[in-house]
């Protein structure tokens, strides 16, 4: 044996070694019954094994992908100081720009404030700095409240206790989300998706609260007195309505005759005209309260039946009714629902605008089962302030007894408690959450911290655990079928030498994996199919070789020197062709999502990985055979 | 064994009967576009809600609508997929319901019409209208991206005259390809645009094995006119194309029966693109090579060449 050929002989063997062993873990998780996984995991030993198993993508393994674009513009608003209406409209001006263009929020912010000829400093910033330095400023703010609101996610995503989570920031205002095998997207949403912005509020006195009320009442009376009658022309042109059961006092109206008008809360379709609950016998003297219900009884004063609350919102934002709030003072709903009767309400508060207190000065948040009499077995989240929050919460109890301090969750009511007591400690609870899911997303919430921006999102996907089963059990399949296939056709075609190509082949699939499996590669379905066609693929090399071989065998040459002219010649034409895959293969990773980017990977890897099993294993393979005797035939 | 043992072909002077077929083909497709009004794009660049579902029992796709018709989505489409009442359900872009709530509402809408049949939710996709119209300006980049560069890598390796035969096989192959889905309205997604980039490597590279062969029979046969070299070329050449072509074949056509929905129509792409590469190949780029030289060209073969055309 020549000592060249050895040497490759040996390292061949190395590297074969080497990736039976690295694919082992992936054919030991494989394998593992379900017991068998869990009695693992219980030893701590199941998050190693998974480590050096192959990574799978979302759409085999099931799980939740989510984009989040940050609401910069919001953040920007709320480090601007003397707001006034001319930065209100400058900043939606600016955002229903940032809907159709890519362009960065700051760049087209800015451009809007120089066509107005108005300088930056007048809302950010020091008085006088010029305009490119407080963009700086403000680029930096963003920069850092990224990063912030990534780490916070982070954390929450920690303590929500996903395996293997990705969290990724893209570009500048983005984060991709990953949550394998998550099999509640709402509770991932709820936690993640939250500002969790925490205020306490003081509530404003039953008589304002009423007289607030009756004055609005008395306005939308008035109101529809001047607007005209519902035109039964435009009642037809109305599609259908959507009736509701009625019940006793109620009426069940459209929103068009509350206002009169015709573009009421019509979806994108034109279809569906929601109707409202009205109480009918006050409906004409006081259309405000007829939307309400009575749940006096259960202790709420003001509560709204579900169908009514955009109706309800309307006439909140209405120009002339805003009028009539106190301008320290705002409406929020509560969070959760509730049942009167058998209608499902809301209940609405008037709270102080300023909040007394925020999140910020929690410390800690955990979540109990309520013992004494009113929440008892009830989940609720217990927190506590660190010092300068306590003597603040201390001062304002202690002022405000007897006062009501709703709890608000990003601007909803949680729950508004009476102060019965001043509370020095720092220390309160949070009732009113039905569900323990829900009084642990905010325990976490409020542990992490508030986002500094709201965060939406602009894409979601999941994918069920069976459909991710199926593809890994479909992928398989036709993994094994294609390589049996091709297996086959080279044995029919190129006899011996087929069979040389075919071990050629099988090594390359075992390294293809073992690399993917070693350097953490994800696979995804396009993975599978990119490892199925460089099978189809990898063979092309050497189908090269030996049509070549074949050539100059014709031509009378040796066998061994055919096989040396064989290889020799067809290198540039399995180089070049191997070149302008990996091209595209290349262009694919950098403009594809991800599931595509795991097909360039396997394709590029699976290509790359052939060039050595095609040319240096069947090489090797040959000189082993030649070496032992001189041939006159070959087997090709 | 081997598919051709000694083949002589005559390409060259038969390719009007090529030219002939491709304009039908593309005609075919012209028409077909125009009555379609364009490629059916999936959700991964329209934007909107798609949800697969699957119920334990037999539902009709009419039973669906009627679910859905009280949120106000009466009006989506609703298909059904695979065998055993799995369903695909589509959305447009809603304005008031955001992103996120769309597979919420849908989700309570059917709980609560197709009351105790049991039901599972495989897979959802909702896009952002921002995410859609970024997606496509990235197809259209990765493309021109791609052609650019295979344009250079061929004018680096071979001579021009080349390149164009290259070029217009290539713009061929994307046109029929996608040509395919356009006339049988197939769902084109970031997934089979993956393959159509990958069956232009492919076929590229099938025709830069054939340039290999022509420049090096120039060399030996310099006798001979450009129209028998060309022809002895693509002959010789032939078991390694057809070959090659086959072996992809086989485990395209085994990713296709056997991979399962989500792959499919990428594998339906590959089959398409492995015939296409060959034809493009053979009756394409060689004959484009040809055509090129006898009106532009200025060698020897050249002259050879016009002297046998008369």
């Amino acid at each position: 044996m020549r000592g060249k050929s050895l040497f490759k002989t040996i390292f061949i063997i190395a590297i074969v070694s080497w990736a039976l062993y690295a694919l082992w873990p992936t054919y030991k998780m494989q394998s593992l019954s379900v017991e068998e996984t869990e009695k693992l995991d219980e030893e701590g030993k199941l998050v190693s094994l998974r480590d050096r198993a192959i990574r799978m993508g979302l759409d085999l393994q099931g799980g939740m992908y989510l984009t989040y674009e940050v609401d910069l513009p919001q953040l920007i608003e709320q480090l601007a100081r003397n707001k006034d209406d001319q930065l209100i409209s400058i900043l939606q001006q600016t955002r229903e720009e940032l809907n159709i263009s890519s362009e960065d929020f700051l760049d087209i912010l800015v451009r809007h404030f120089e066509e107005e000829g108005i300088p930056l400093s007048r809302y950010w910033g020091e008085r006088g700095e010029s305009d490119d330095k407080i963009l700086s400023t403000l680029q930096n703010e963003a920069k850092e409240a990224m990063t912030r609101s990534l780490q916070k996610l982070r954390n929450r995503i920690d303590q929500f206790g996903v395996s293997e989570p990705s969290i990724q920031k893209v570009r500048d205002r983005r984060i991709l989300i990953e949550l394998p095998g998550v099999s509640n997207p709402d509770d991932a949403k709820a936690l993640i998706g939250r500002t969790a912005l925490l205020e306490f509020k003081l509530l404003k006195e039953p008589e304002i609260f009423s007289e607030v009320i009756d004055n609005i009442d008395k306005k939308l009376a008035k109101n529809r007195g001047v607007v005209s009658e519902t035109d039964t022309a435009i009642a037809e042109e109305l599609p259908e309505e959507v009736v509701e059961q009625k019940v006793s006092d109620d009426e069940v109206i459209s929103v068009s005759e509350l206002f009169g008008d015709e573009d009421v809360f019509t979806g994108e379709t034109g279809e569906v005209d929601t109707s409202l609950l009205v109480d009918r016998e006050i409906f004409e003297e006081n259309p405000f309260i007829a939307l309400f219900r009575d749940g006096r009884k259960e202790g709420k004063q003001v509560s709204v039946p579900i169908k009514n609350i955009k109706a309800v919102d309307r006439i909140l934002e209405q120009e002339d009714i805003q009028q009539l709030i106190p301008t320290d003072a705002v409406f929020l709903w509560s969070l959760e629902s509730f049942q009167l009767g058998d209608t499902e309400c809301r209940e609405l508060f008037l709270v102080n605008r300023e909040a007394e207190l925020t999140g910020k000065y929690l410390i800690d948040a955990r979540v109990t089962i309520g013992s004494d009499v009113q929440s008892a077995g009830m989940p609720e989240v217990n927190f506590t302030l660190n010092r300068s929050g306590a003597s603040i919460f201390s001062r304002v109890t202690g002022a405000n007894l007897n006062k009501r301090l709703a709890i608000t969750l990003d601007d909803r009511v949680v729950s508004a408690p009476n102060i019965q007591t001043k509370i020095p400690e720092g220390r309160g609870r949070i009732t009113g959450i039905s569900d323990m899911d829900e009084a642990q997303m905010l325990a976490i919430v409020l542990r992490v911290g508030a986002l500094d921006a709201p965060i939406h999102i602009i894409e979601e996907r999941t994918v069920g655990p069976s459909l991710g089963k199926d593809s890994i059990s479909s992928g398989e399949l036709s993994v094994t079928v294609g390589m049996a296939l091709v297996i086959l056709f080279m044995i029919v075609y190129y006899r011996m030498s087929g069979i040389i190509a075919d071990i050629a082949l099988i090594l390359n699939l075992i390294l293809l994996l073992a690399v993917l499996a070693q350097f953490g590669f994800v696979l995804t379905m396009p993975g599978v199919a990119g490892i199925v066609l460089t099978i189809g693929m990898a063979v092309d090399a050497n189908v090269l070789v030996f049509e070549r071989i074949r050539e100059e065998l014709k031509t009378g040459k040796t066998v061994r020197a055919s096989i040396d002219a064989g290889y020799s010649r067809a290198f540039t034409a399995i180089l070049d062709s191997n070149v302008t895959t990996i091209i595209t293969a290349v262009i694919l990773y950098q403009f594809g999502t991800g599931p595509v980017k795991g097909f360039a990977v396997t394709l590029s890897i699976g290509i790359a990985i052939s060039m050595f099993t095609a040319l240096v294993v069947t090489r090797v393979i040959f000189n082993h055979i030649t070496s032992r005797r001189v041939l006159t035939k070959l087997s090709i | 064994m081997q598919f051709f043992k000694t083949l002589n072909l005559d390409y060259i002077s038969n390719r009007r009967y090529a030219y002939a077929f491709s304009s039908a083909l593309f005609l075919i497709i012209i028409i077909s576009y125009i009555i379609r009004g364009g490629p059916n794009l999936s959700i991964d660049f329209k934007g909107g809600t798609s949800i697969l579902i699957k119920f334990e029992q037999g539902i009709t796709t009419q039973d669906i609508r009627n679910a859905l018709i009280p949120i106000g989505l009466g009006n989506s489409e609703i298909k059904s997929i695979g065998s055993e009442n799995e369903y695909l359900i589509y959305i447009g872009q809603q304005k008031d319901i955001s992103v996120s709530e769309t597979v919420q509402q849908v989700e309570e809408a059917i709980k609560a019409s197709l009351v105790g049949i049991s039901y599972e939710i495989l897979k959802t996709d909702t896009v952002g209208p921002k995410i859609g119209q970024e997606l496509r300006n990235a197809v259209i980049w990765a493309i021109l991206l791609s052609l650019l560069l295979m344009l250079i890598y061929l004018g680096w390796r071979f001579e021009f005259v080349f390149a164009v035969g290259a070029i217009v096989a290539l713009f061929h192959d994307v046109i029929v390809v996608v040509g395919a889905f356009i006339v049988l309205n197939y769902e084109i997604s970031i997934k089979e645009i993956a393959a159509f980039l990958t069956i232009v490597g492919y076929s590229i590279n099938d025709t830069i094995v054939i340039y290999d062969r022509i420049r090096e029979n120039l060399k030996i046969y310099r006798n001979d006119n450009l129209e028998t070299i060309l022809n002895r070329s693509v002959n010789q050449c032939m078991n390694r194309t057809v070959n090659t072509a086959l072996t992809v074949f086989l485990v395209v056509i085994s990713l296709y029966i056997l991979g399962g929905e989500v792959i499919k129509g990428f594998a339906f792409a590959m089959l398409i693109g492995v015939f296409e590469g060959v034809y493009s190949t053979v009756f394409v780029a060689s004959p484009i090579v040809y055509e090129w030289q006898v009106r532009h060209g200025g060698k020897e073969q050249l002259k050879m060449a016009k002297r046998k055309i008369r």
